[in-house]
This record gives structure tokens, sequence and C-alpha cells, in this order.
């Protein structure tokens, strides 16, 4: 009996020692003018065993999948797709110490423009393009921090941050979803930190042409020259 | 004073300066509007902040210069607020529906049944009895009756329309007339400002901007603030600086020479005991209006052991709304419903700009602006002490800025709380000791809707208005900060002066 209970505390601490950590998972998605945006993910492994490792992916058809940066001989393939993407990582050895997995791939027109059928009322006017991200961590290993930094095409800023989930809690800074430039682009980043087994996270900015109409410009010189004519007797001098 | 009324009439434009003001207001708030509008997008700005940002300045302007009333400001700010896209119809519709709105509502029926039963009318003259017969004793009676007022009637402007007419009875008394203003009259009219607007800090019901701040403490920093909790805290920060400035006024800022010291008319508190005792004894519409008042009061001191007592919270509206219903109750009430003045235009008004204040918000406006503000500083990592001083500088002077609590209040108060978590601070630290400067508005004539009619009084100019004000405010200052290192630390609301977050 002695001996078995000393088995099970060993096996429990073996696999603590062995226990998988993620502490940091960064994804930067970079838009392009054709519609089209370029992602390197950016993920520490800490602890982790040989074989398989099992990342959620938080993008559902990623194309041209590279693996950038890794420990010799590990493989990357995207996994079964269902709604949610996965990617599988072949370690050949066990990591005891934190390593950098770098990958990149391709996202096919991630900002959408929101069509109405005939009759219908629109969501967003003409111009107008969302862009929409959401994460699931469906794997047993929780995350440290999960952030997902947008850089937006050229030409292009937010109008406004329309989705940015889960609401923040008591105990967090805010904001969930951050507006910046990086890399001399307007960009919008989310961050969620201890995302356990089942969290989700997600964002929606839309946005516009950088250049607003000029059609206040001018409704503000009228209405400004109206004003200043019909109301004169304002300041005019009276007569005695 | 039985014929209290809130004019919905516009103001006219008294002098040269205030006429071209007007006139070039309404192309200035274009003008503003337009520049900010077109400026380059900010690196942590989105569109709808911007044009968010575009539209209050807009309405700031105006709020000011009133090319037109108040209210039809309020009303163009909203719609500019849906044709910019910086807030959805929804959005901006439902300010309407706000608790805060509902209160002022119905604090405007309560002070009706007050005035109808002349009950605040017998208090004012009783407590000028009192203290009357010296000028300094005169004026203590206005800081007592004031501080009676604050919690009873939470409409500064009720509350300063309701005291006027005492005020200039008795600034008469003592030789100071419109044609002829001396110093007496000059601490009496300022004073009352100043009382009028700090003792609404004495309860967080003392005014809706109080209420604002503790909902957004609650939401956004995750702390409740209880009637008790406010009241530990603001009442003895505003009444010390009262009485503070009850001396300061009369030995250091407007001087009252001796002979000014004594009544200067006969028949002066004559007169006040005249009319005091042709009110008689306390009438029954009287006493029921004390009942029903203190059963308001009472829920409104004891929300905290609502649970407890009735397994639901009656909200301070609620409180109110139950006293409404008593007040308008046919036979038994005291008011019929068109005897209660509701200032539909001060709603109208409060509520664009609350529906401002709240797109500057939502839209991340008012986070981006205060954040480069404090940012510019970096406070991280320095003792809380120096933050919590700059930040009770920044909100109690910014007042001279704005012309609404309300706004200030929905500005501020969500920054300092993001602040204080992104500094390590708990948000109530900052938060709390920053709300009780909301109601300080004392600095210039167009801080607050008092300060507009004290001023028409003539006793006193804008700089003798900015003297008393900023006098007031930098005594606030020096008072919350010396309570922040003491009498707040004790009671647990903020750290040591010297801690640094980690």
């Amino acid at each position: 009996m002695r001996s078995l209970r000393l088995g099970a505390a060993l096996l429990a601490a073996s696999a603590l020692a062995f226990a998988t950590e993620l502490p940091s998972y960064q994804v930067r998605l970079t838009a392009a003018r054709d519609g089209s945006a370029q992602a390197m993910a950016t993920v520490t492994v800490g602890h982790c065993p040989a074989g398989l490792l099992v990342l959620p992916l938080g993008f559902s058809a990623p194309e041209d999948l590279k693996l950038e940066e890794a420990p010799p001989g590990t493989r990357l393939e995207l996994g079964a797709r269902d709604t949610v993407s996965s990617l599988r990582f072949q370690l050949p050895v066990a990591l005891d110490a934190p390593v950098t997995l770098r990958f990149s791939f391709r996202v096919k027109q991630p900002l959408q423009a929101l069509k109405t059928a005939p009759g219908e009322k629109g969501a967003l006017p003409a111009g107008s393009r969302l862009f929409r991200h959401g994460f699931v961590n469906t794997q047993e290993t929780p995350i440290g921090v999960y952030r997902l930094e947008f850089l937006f095409p050229e030409g292009l800023i937010a109008q406004a941050i329309r989705e940015q989930l889960p609401k923040l809690e008591k105990q967090e800074a805010g904001p969930r979803v951050l507006l910046s430039v990086l890399d001399g682009q307007q960009a919008a980043t989310l961050t969620y930190a201890n995302v356990h087994q089942g969290d989700a996270t997600s964002m929606a900015v839309e946005l516009v042409p950088r250049q607003r109409s000029l059609g206040w410009l001018v409704a503000g010189v009228i209405l400004a020259g109206l004003y200043l004519f019909y109301f004169r007797d304002l300041v005019a001098k009276k007569t005695p | 004073m039985e014929k209290m009324t809130l004019s919905s009439k516009a103001r006219e434009a008294q002098s040269a300066n205030e006429r071209w003001m007007r006139y070039l207001g309404f192309p200035g708030g274009i003008l503003l509007f337009l520049v900010i509008l077109y400026l380059p997008a900010g690196a942590g700005a989105s569109a709808s902040a911007q044009a968010g940002a575009a539209c209050f300045a807009l309405a700031l302007v105006w709020w000011v210069t009133e090319p037109f009333p108040t209210y039809v400001t309020s009303l163009v700010l909203m719609f500019l607020l849906l044709v910019t896209r910086t807030s959805n119809a929804k959005a901006i519709m439902d300010v309407l529906g706000m608790e805060v709105i509902w209160l002022n509502l119905l604090a405007f029926i309560l002070s009706s049944m007050l005035v109808k039963t002349r009950l605040a009318k017998r208090m004012a003259l009783w407590l000028v009895l009192r203290f009357g017969h010296k000028a300094s004793w005169a004026l203590l009676a206005f800081v007592v009756l004031q501080l009676v007022l604050a919690p009873l009637i939470p409409a500064t402007a009720a509350r300063c329309v309701m005291t006027l007419p005492l005020m200039i009875v008795v600034a008469t008394i003592y030789g100071s007339t419109e044609a002829t203003p001396n110093n007496f009259g000059k601490n009496m009219m300022l004073l009352n400002l100043g009382c009028i607007s700090v003792l609404s800090s004495v309860t967080m019901t003392g005014s809706s901007a109080n209420l604002i701040a503790v909902g957004l403490i609650q939401n956004m920093g995750g702390h409740r603030v209880y009637y008790m909790d406010w009241m530990m805290l603001g009442a003895p920060v505003a009444i010390v600086t009262m009485l503070l400035m009850w001396i300061l006024g009369q030995k250091l800022l407007f001087r009252i020479k001796p002979e000014e010291q004594v009544p200067q008319l006969e028949g002066g508190l004559g007169l006040v005991r005249e009319q005091y005792e042709s009110m008689g004894p306390l009438s029954f519409q009287e006493k029921k209006a004390i009942a029903i008042f203190g059963m308001v009061l009472f829920l409104w001191m004891t929300d905290i052991f609502h649970m407890r007592w009735f397994g639901v919270e009656i909200s301070a509206p609620f409180a109110a709304l139950l006293g409404a219903v008593v007040v308008l109750f046919p036979r038994w009430g005291i008011l019929s419903w068109a005897e209660a003045d509701i200032p539909w235009h001060l709603l109208i008004f409060s509520a664009g700009a609350y529906a401002g204040g709240l797109a500057l918000d939502d839209t991340g406006a008012a986070e981006w602006g205060v954040r480069m503000l404090f940012g510019g500083m970096n406070l991280k990592g320095v003792p809380f002490g120096f933050t919590y001083t700059v930040v009770i500088s920044v909100m109690m002077y910014s007042h001279l800025l704005t012309t609404s609590k309300t706004v200030r209040t929905l500005i501020m108060i969500p920054i300092i709380i993001t602040m204080a978590k992104a500094l390590g601070w708990n948000p109530l630290s900052l938060a709390l000791p920053a709300a009780l400067c909301i109601d300080w508005v004392v600095g210039l004539p167009i801080s607050g809707k008092p300060n507009v009619i004290l001023f028409s009084t003539n006793q006193y100019t804008v700089g003798d208005n900015f003297k008393h004000g900023m006098l007031t405010c930098t005594i606030g200052v020096i008072i919350l900060v010396l309570s922040g290192a003491t009498w707040f630390h004790w009671l647990g609301i903020t750290p040591a002066f010297w801690a640094v977050a980690p």
C-alpha cells in the first residue's frame, strides 16, 4: 500500500514537471490594401513533453501555413477543422526550458462589407468594413496571455470598436481592445489573460476610409454664414 | 418665495460683451467642431471618438455663449451624436430614462411640496432669527441654513431661488443693496454661492452628478458606495471648508468694517420676525410634508439595511418616487400634478449633457483625452500621495472649463478609475475623493445655475467671484489632501500616502 502511494506521488510529480505551459500566444495580423492579410504568430511554450502539442487557432481558413522558428525536427500541420481550427505541432524532444514557436499564415479577406438584401435596412454605411476575430481555447492547457494585434490596411481607420468580449473583470485594467499605432499603422490590440479551456474572447472593429466627407465643412460654413447674417441685430448699435 | 419657479425663458444678454459672445458663439462652436472633426486621426482614438469630441466641443461653446437656450443646444447635440455616428439612437434616447433623470424629476416634486406648504420658508426664517443679530452671525446663519437645506433639496437652483429673497433682505439690513453693494453683500452672496454648491457634496444625493459618480464607481470600479460611506467622507470636508470660508471671507477677502457689523436698516430683523410670526404654528400640511420628507430621508439614509429589512433595496430614486406618490395622492396628498413645478427644460438639458458625456465615454474619447493629460505626467511608480494630490487638483479646478457637473463627472471619473487600475491602486481610493469635488463649481458666474442667479443680484464682480471661488477650491484641495493622508486612510479608503504600487 505504501509503495502504491509512493508510486502515485511520483507519477503526479512527474506529470506536474511535464505539464505543458503556454505563457503567451501572440498573433500579429497585417492587412494589405488588396484585402488579404498576413499573420505572424509567436507562442512561448514552457515545459512540454515530446510528441503532439495541439494549439487552438482563431482563424477558420489559414493558408500557406509555415513554421518560422521552432526546435529542430518540429513539424506543424493544420488540425482537423470543424468550426474552430487547431494546429498540431510534433515535438521531437521534451521542452524543459521556455521555447518560442513562430509560424506564419495568410488570411483571405479578413475585412467584410456587410451586404444587405433588397428592402432590408443597412447595418453599415457604404465604405465601412468590419473586422471580426474570435478565439476559443479548446485545449486543456491554459494560456497566460492571448494577444491579437490587427494592423489596419493603409487608408482605413477605426470608426468604432463594435465588440470586445469578455467584459473586463473588476480587477482587470482595460480596455480589452486598445487602439494604437504599430509599425506606423493604426492597429487594434485584443488582450485576454488567463485563458482556460473553454474561455473565449472576441473583437469586432469597424473600419472607414481615413478621408472624411467634406459635407460637414460645407454645411458648417453655410449655417455659420446664415446665422451671422440673420442674427446681426444682436450686436448692431442701437439707435437712440 | 412661495412663487418659486425655474423659468425656461432664454436669459437675455446683458452687456455688449455678452451679446458679442452670443453672436460669435454660434460660428465659434461650428469652427471648433470642424477643426476637431478634420484633425488627423489620433493613434489611440477612433473616428467616432473624434466625432464625439467635436460634437461635445460645439455643445460646450454653445452652452457657455448661449446663442440658443442650453436645452436647445442639448437637443442639437443629441442629433449630432446620431448623424456623426458617435452613438446610436437607442443609446441617445435611453438617457432620458436614466436613474439620475428620474431622481431630478422626483426631487422637483418634493421641492414643490416644501414650497407650497411654506415649510422651507419657515425653516429659513427661524434660522435667521436665531443667528442674525450681528453680521458675522447672520452669515453663519446662512451657512447653517444651506447645510440644513442641502440634503432636503438636491436641486441647487431650487435652493438658491428659495433662499435668494432672504439673502437680499438680510444684505439690505446690513446696508448692501444692488446700487450700493458693500463687503457684507459680497460675503453674503459668495458665501451662499459656495455653500449651495459645496454643501451638496455632504451627501451622495446632494446632486445628480454625485449619484452618477457613485454609479460609475460601482459599475467600473466594482465598489458599492453607500449613503453613509459618502457622508463620512464628504461632510467633514465640505463643512470645515465652508466654516473656514465664513471666517476668511470676512477677515481676509472682503473685510467687513466694524460699522458694517450691525444692522443698517431699521426694522430689518423685525421684518423677518414679523414674517415668521405671521406664519403661526405648524399647519397640518406642513406636518404632513415633514412626515413625507422624513420618510424619504429615512429611506435615503438607511439604504445599506434595506436588503436585510425588506428583501429588496429601495434605491434613492425609488425612495423619492414613493414620496412623490404620497405627495400626489388624491385627497390625502399635498400637491396636484399641475402644482408640481417640474423644469422639463433642465431635464432635457441634462439628458443632452449626459448623452454627450456618455458618448465621450463609450467611444473612448474622454479616456483618450484624460489619459493624454495624466499620461504626460507619468504617475507610474510615484507615491500614492502625489498621484492623489494631482487627481484632486485636476478634478477640483477643471470646473472652470465646463458648465455641467454631470459632464465633468462623466468625463473625469471613468478616467480616474481606469488610471487607478492601470497604476495599481484601488479605484475607490482616487475616484471617491475625486467625486467629492464634483459639486465645487464656485469659480465663475457661468460655472453653475446658482452662480448665474446670484450674479444677477449685482452685489459682486466676476473678479470677486473668481477670488472667492479659487480660495474655496484651494482650501478644499488642502483639506482633501490632509483627509486623504489621515481620515480617509483610517477609514480604509486610501492607502498610505508614501505607498508605491507594485
